[in-house]
């Protein structure tokens, strides 16, 4: 069976059964479960260490009512940057890819925000959507650009984590294709290439890691001014 | 110098104590009346009578 270069994004399924739901819980079989003993292991101690880090991180900047979205931020944090990582993988498959996934998590996450920010300080939300200090003339055309940008938040967080990774992908699927190519035809330019190939998995391992903070810091941001 | 305060120190009177780009009331009172002008201008496009213009008759 030949494959295109997209047949690495195709949703997995087996005898017609869709296998999206086992791809995404997988990476919390790779996660050490806490038990009651009191000093642990030490994957569990490095795993608890790290999510004390990113709790952390994220809850500073946020009040007391914003403690309460601690375990979604956090948990969501840990299944993208499980879900990048495994990614990278020869043969795997990323859910992360995924714009339906993607949307799936940006847009009840940010609607969730603004909704809280509607509801329990809505002079304060409404009043976000103009900046302080603007001359007169130019207030109605940046409310409308301030409403435009707001309703632009959902789509651009799905899509900058959709594309980065599906970028990615796509770029290490080409240049391995081309090293192996080039491999009997030109050995040096495919060595070249090998260097390459090697240079950009190091960039989507840190691009892995990176598009899921991004993705958590902003809306912990959105969050920020809404609670 | 005149703007750059939380507006909180000054009484505000008349236009400026509600439209005012300088506290959170005077800004969410601007973003009511564009977006009240906004639903004004659409529901007015969209309720207007549409002008019927005459058959051509054939000659």
């Amino acid at each position: 069976m030949n494959l295109s270069f997209f047949d690495q994004f195709t949703s997995p399924c087996l005898l017609g059964i869709p296998l999206i739901l086992i791809s995404m819980l997988f990476p919390a079989l790779l996660l050490p479960s806490p038990n009651n003993r009191w000093i642990t292991n030490r994957l569990s101690t490095l795993q608890l260490w790290l999510f004390h880090l990113i709790t952390k991180q994220l809850m500073i900047p946020l009040n007391k009512n914003g403690h309460k979205w601690a375990l979604l931020l956090t948990s969501l944090m840990t299944l993208l940057l499980t879900i990048n990582l495994l990614g990278l993988l020869p043969y795997t498959f990323t859910p992360t890819t995924q714009l339906s996934m993607n949307m799936a998590l940006a847009f009840p996450l940010w609607l969730a925000t603004l909704l809280t920010g509607l509801r329990n300080q809505p002079s304060i939300a409404l009043g976000h959507l103009l900046p302080e200090g603007t001359p007169t003339p130019l207030i109605p055309a940046l409310i409308m650009i301030e409403t435009t940008s707001l309703l632009i938040r959902p789509l651009a967080l799905g899509v900058r984590l959709t594309a980065n990774l599906t970028a990615g992908h796509l770029l290490i699927q080409l240049i391995s294709t081309a090293t192996t190519a080039l491999l009997p035809i030109m050995p040096t330019i495919s060595l070249l290439t090998a260097l390459i190939l090697f240079l950009l998995t190091i960039l989507e391992v840190a691009v892995a890691m990176i598009q899921a903070y991004v993705f958590v810091l902003l809306l912990s941001l959105y969050l920020q001014e809404n609670i | 110098m005149a703007g750059h305060d939380s507006g909180s120190q000054h009484q505000f009177t008349g236009f400026q104590k509600y439209f005012n780009s300088y506290t959170i009331t005077g800004r969410r009172n601007y973003v009511i009346a564009t977006y009240t002008g906004v639903a004004m201008l659409i529901l007015y496009f969209k309720l207007r009578p549409k002008k019927k213009t005459p058959a051509v008759a054939d000659k």
